[in-house]
């Protein structure tokens, strides 16, 4: 009792010492938003493993750091050398945050396309922006749990992006979300807004990047609405550092015949949970969302997929792999929701895991809850290990062992790391997930 | 083997045809549960004392529990004061000592209910242990058994006739802490059946034991507990059916099975206790626990269920593996229609190497029926080579019901394989109209199609018990379609 | 004995035949061959009575009853067969019971006697004798892990069994070697008789070759254009569809 005592008023320290600082307290709109929030922090449980949602995911490692508010200061990032985060031959419009703070000299805000609107939320809130206004607060679910609440009681600084309706975005929007070595035990809550207005076209990649050891928390949402016919390619790459807890709530609201094609990619973090939440507004509307994840020694990493069908005649496929290493663990919840009136779902989900040690651990559970008759909905999943027999066809054609592994490896991970259109950046993936398993196999 | 469309008429004109009442002189105990109400049962079923010590632990444990409300069902709060926890029909005398002894009437009612308490079983090769309310009025072929050493007979009488064995398994594989309604039944089980069969025997008949639940609100709680020594095979019929209750009876039973090195269990349930009606008033709640324990090496339990009965079905027979190459099955066809809501599946907990199971689970739903499959397959870590293959098929009948797909996987051994597949889908227009291109009616085409779809669980059932689901799926079906 | 004037048929709202004229007299054979879209399994499907086929317009006789205004297992009791392109599965569904249960069906509604199980099963493999079926895909599921040449001897079993007055079959031929082309072939000449009509759908004059019609007929755009004799197929072989296209148009 004492600990959840401690939790608790940790959480209550963090709502009452941060009304100061906050940005656009005069907007009335966000007032009541950070008003709802702050009652669902008063009143949401601690996350614990009797909730359904929370049952594999131990939070009690999170909860016991006391995360404060990482400084607003970010004058040590005047030196920051942007370059040694970029990938190389990649042009892409750029936002960049550095411990939850916007650092305009790192972001591209000039020439940018008509009716491309790129900028960040402390920004937007000190002016008066109408579709910030209609927006914020509309997809997500502030009272979700305990984090999206204090998300958005404490909501400060994040990406936005507006696409006009029509538009084609001709390069990659880049966010880079960097982790910068801390003293204390940082709390770093980006607050996202994507908008595709109809038929507006954009590809944006998302990047987690710590640096050194440090332990902080990074708890971002991002909300995505996509209107009529809009499309987005969504690319994320969560490679925090080793120490850091992650968790991303992603809310994503598609409207009619809109297309979300997203590859999600964890690597990083000692314990990362993603939940995206996809919800349909209306017909032929199209949800791709493939994901891969690898855990070695004190990494925990998981994933919560909630796609809810509840109009007619829309599609989703998830996929997600997963390679556990050491003594790392994995949790994969995905539920699809079919409404009554959702005739003509199109969903499937997969998820399939290996484990390469004895000690690693995997704990899936995909889920369909279907309340309309003509529909085609299924899902499958399996854990295992590498397969004996082509270990040894490809040992036998002379290549060893250790080589061969990491080949398999590579092999059951390519269907995901091929979903990623833009080339640098899937060059990027394969490399950084070739430097892992080299890793874990050498820990094996 | 397929019913004719006959046959389907005709059951379908006798409409629910096991509610009838039948009119016995019973000795019932007042509502309510209290150490006293315990005590009572305890007394009157002239118990030695560690059976009423082992109730009132239960009892005691069961106080500080809350109603689980994990499952994907939906049903007014029980009031468990207002239940009868005893309920016995009354004996001329001191109890039958053959058939002849036993009430006509009763054996009526076990007619009427297609169980031939007579000769002609002998020929069929089923010994029937029949439960009525809660006490076993009649067994037959003990005298068989026997010779080869199997025993099988009420649990009352197991208490007083072999208690070591009892006191040695009773709780073994579901302990009273396991869950609540699994609590409630070992504080307050009336009857049910005990088999034992000695080591190496292969059991000479298919044991078969009819629960029914006659009188009003008397909640139902069996104990049956099958222990397999080594190397024994036994082969477990359970049939349930209810008459027609405007309320809720609850019926929370405990199996609990038991296979050493070697040993077989098959245990086989058709369950068809009255579903309550359209609007879905009455109905059995059947909130059951049921656990088979692999303890050898090599064991194998295998469950078949068929569910097409009852309200809110609440039951995951399972298997713990805990000897080194033993096998788990579980084959399930769960059907809800009207308002019946069905919550089932499976748990396989791996423990031993070299385990395997297979699962493989058809939900059927129609009206505003709402099926769940539920199941745990869990590889621990010395589950070394274990193997999980499980299918979780859904077939919606009519836009109004719901077929939900709920499994958690857990996986703590590298070399332990795990696969699981689920499809959801309606009856294809291409095959309806296939059957109807070759003369069958629409009725009768989703009829065919239903049966196909659950052969594989069917296949698993003994002979009669596969007609008897067949005609049961076919009279639950009826009038779902179109 | 069937007779179809002027028939039009949409599917999805989107017409697909478009006034088809047809007479056919008992024992006939008529093929029916056309490009690709031409409406030739759109006819198939609308005789058999498939739901989806919406008919706009026209009317079908068969022995003088309207045969649009039926049911399909109405117009298999009255003997119109469709043998299928593409042949469904039935998971779980024996093979043997399912064509007891067709052929049994199709007896009650004519007011006979129904088959006993001797009866029906000194039938059923006399008649898989005829397409030469292996009698180990009669204990299988209908059509389920059948290849495509045993799906199709499958349904000419059916077509024997049931005994039908109009046999419609719909590219039989596809998918075949030549082997089992004259196979099936064989079986459905054994099946010829004076009462019984039989429509070949197919896109080949090959079949033609083993089955020879009484009537060759071109579908084009949704409506008959030609029909003659089986000159007018061999003619199709030479010069392909081009010809007749261009002159329809």
């Amino acid at each position: 009792m004492m600990t959840a005592d401690l939790q608790r008023s940790w959480v209550e320290q963090l709502i009452s010492d941060a009304n100061a600082g906050l940005p656009g307290q005069d907007l009335a709109w966000l007032d009541s938003a950070r008003a709802d929030a702050r009652q669902a922090v008063a009143e949401l449980p601690l996350p614990n493993r009797k909730q359904e949602s929370w049952r594999y995911s131990a939070v009690e490692s999170l909860l016991k750091n006391s995360f404060r508010p990482a400084p607003d200061d970010v004058s040590e990032l005047q030196a920051l050398d942007l370059q040694n985060w970029l990938l190389p031959a990649y042009e892409a419009y750029r936002l960049v945050f550095a411990n939850g703070h916007f650092v305009p000299q790192l972001s591209s805000g000039a020439l940018l396309p008509a009716g491309v609107t790129l900028g960040n939320l402390r920004t937007a809130l000190a002016g008066d922006s109408e579709w910030l206004a209609r927006w914020f607060g509309q997809t997500a679910n502030h009272t979700e749990h305990l984090f999206t609440a204090l998300n958005t009681a404490l909501a400060n600084d994040g990406a936005l992006i507006h696409i006009a309706a029509g538009v084609e975005v001709d390069r990659p929007i880049e966010v880079v979300y960097l982790s910068l070595g801390q003293e204390t035990a940082a709390l770093v809550q980006p607050r996202n807004l994507v908008v595709l207005e109809a038929g507006a076209k954009a590809t944006l990649v998302e990047r987690f990047i710590g640096s050194g050891e440090a332990g902080y928390f990074n708890n971002n949402l991002t909300e995505i609405a996509l209107r009529d016919g809009a499309s987005l390619a969504h690319y994320r790459v969560q490679d925090e550092s080793r120490n850091a807890w992650h968790l991303s709530s992603l809310y994503l609201a598609q409207d009619r015949d809109s297309r979300y094609l997203g590859t999600t990619l964890a690597f990083g973090a000692g314990w990362a949970r993603t939940d995206y939440n996809t919800r349909f507004s209306d017909q032929g509307a199209a949800c791709e969302l493939n994901g891969l994840y690898t855990a070695g020694d004190r990494q925990v990493t998981d994933f919560h997929v909630n796609v809810q069908h509840s109009v007619p005649g829309c599609a989703s496929r998830e996929r997600f792999k997963g390679i556990l290493f050491g003594k790392g663990r994995a949790v994969f919840d995905g539920r699809i929701l079919v409404d009554k009136q959702a005739q003509h779902t199109d969903a499937h989900l997969t998820n399939d895991n290996l484990m390469l040690t004895r000690d690693a651990e995997v704990d899936t559970k995909p889920q369909l809850e279907i309340y309309a008759d003509d529909v085609k909905c299924s899902h499958g999943t399996t854990v295992g290990q590498l397969d004996p027999e082509q270990v040894f066809y490809l040992r036998s054609r002379g290549i060893a062992v250790d080589a061969a592994r990491k080949m398999l490896c590579l092999g059951f991970a390519g269907e995901i790391i091929d979903t990623v259109e833009l080339q640098p950046l899937r060059e990027y993936a394969a490399g950084r997930l070739a430097d892992t398993l080299n890793a874990a196999v050498v820990e094996e | 083997m397929s019913p004719t469309p006959d046959t389907v008429d005709e059951l379908i004109r006798s409409g629910y045809q096991h509610g009838f009442v039948t009119e016995i002189e019973s000795d019932t105990v007042p509502a309510g549960l209290s150490e006293d109400t315990i005590r009572m049962i305890s007394l009157k079923k002239q118990e030695p004392d560690w059976m009423l010590e082992w109730r009132l632990k239960a009892y005691r444990h069961w106080l500080t529990l809350e109603e689980p409300e994990w499952a994907h069902v939906q049903h007014p709060p029980i009031d468990f004061q207002a239940i009868s926890y005893y309920s016995a029909p009354k004996k001329k005398g001191d109890g039958p000592k053959s058939l002849d002894e036993v009430d006509p009437q009763l054996l009526d009612a076990y007619n009427k209910l297609g169980i031939p308490l007579d000769e002609q079983k002998a020929l069929a090769g089923v010994a029937v242990d029949a439960v009525f309310d809660s006490v076993s009025v009649a067994t037959t072929f003990r005298k068989n058994l026997a010779e080869a050493g199997v025993i099988f007979c009420a649990m009352s009488e197991a208490v007083r006739e072999h208690p070591e064995l009892v006191q040695k398994y009773l709780g073994s594989v579901v302990p009273h802490t396991d869950n609540y309604f699994a609590c409630l039944n070992s504080a307050v089980f009336t009857d049910g059946t005990f088999v034992f069969i000695p080591r190496g025997v292969r059991c000479p008949m298919e044991l078969s034991t009819y629960f029914r639940i006659n009188e009003a609100k008397t909640g139902q709680f069996e104990r049956t507990l099958i222990v397999a020594e080594e190397g024994s095979h036994v082969s477990y019929l359970e049939g349930c059916t209810a008459p027609m209750r405007d309320e809720n009876q609850l019926h929370a039973a405990v199996v609990e099975l038991i296979a050493l090195e070697d040993a077989r269990i098959k245990y086989s349930t058709v369950q068809n206790w009255y579903p309550g009606d359209e609007q879905g008033r009455g109905g059995i709640y059947n909130f059951v626990t049921k656990r088979g324990d692999c303890r050898g090496d090599r064991s194998h339990i295998s469950w078949t269920q068929v569910e097409t009965g009852s309200a809110i079905t609440w039951k995951y027979p399972s298997c713990i593996l805990r000897g080194n190459d033993s096998v788990g099955e579980f084959y399930s066809v769960a059907v809800t229609r009207g308002m019946q809501q069905a919550d089932t599946g499976t748990k396989m907990i791996h423990l031993g190497r070299n385990t395997r199971s297979t699962i493989v689970s058809k939900g059927i739903s129609a009206g505003q029926g709402q099926n769940t499959y539920r199941g745990l397959v869990r590889m621990a870590q010395r589950a070394e080579n274990a193997r999980n293959h499980s299918q979780c098929d859904s077939l919606l009948i009519g836009d109004r019901c719901g077929a939900h797909t709920f499994p958690y996987i857990e996986v703590r051994n590298p070399t332990a394989k795990v696969e699981h597949e689920a499809t959801t889908s309606k009856i294809s227009e291409d095959q309806l109209f296939y059957c109807r291109q070759r003369g069958l009616s629409e009725e009768n085409a989703v009829s065919m199609i239903v049966n196909g779809f659950c052969k594989e669980v069917f296949n698993e059932l003994p002979m009669e018990f596969a007609v008897e689901a067949q005609k049961l799926l076919n009279i639950t079906l009826e009038g779902a379609v179109g | 004995m069937l007779s179809i004037k002027n028939l039009q048929v949409a599917i999805e709202g989107k017409d697909i035949l478009r006034g088809l004229n047809l007479d056919i007299g008992a024992g006939e054979v008529h093929a029916i061959m056309g490009p690709n879209g031409s409406g030739k399994s759109t006819l198939s499907h609308a005789l058999a009575g498939r739901d989806g086929y919406q008919v706009t317009g026209g009317e079908v006789l068969f022995d003088g009853r309207d045969l649009l205004a039926l049911e399909p297992e109405q117009r298999a009791h009255l003997g119109v067969f469709l043998g299928m392109q593409y042949p469904v599965e039935l998971p779980g569904v024996n093979n043997m019971m399912f064509m007891r249960e067709s052929l049994n069906a199709i007896r009650r509604a004519r007011g006979e006697e129904e088959l006993d199980a001797v009866a029906f099963m000194t039938r059923v493999r006399d008649k898989a004798r005829l397409v030469d079926l292996d009698e180990k895909l009669l204990k299988r599921n209908v059509n389920a892990g059948f290849s495509g040449g045993e799906k199709k001897r499958n349904e000419i079993l059916q077509m024997a069994m049931l005994e039908p007055k109009l046999a419609i079959l719909d590219e039989t031929d596809s998918g075949l070697d030549i082997d089992a082309l004259r196979v099936i072939a064989g079986g459905v000449n054994a099946l010829r008789s004076p009462e019984r009509s039989i429509i070949l759908i197919t896109h080949y004059q090959r079949l033609l070759d083993y089955i020879e019609p009484d009537f060759v007929h071109v579908m084009v755009g949704g409506r008959i254009v030609r029909s003659g004799d089986k000159s007018l197929a061999l003619e199709l072989e030479e010069k392909g569809y081009g010809w007749i296209e261009e002159e329809a148009a």
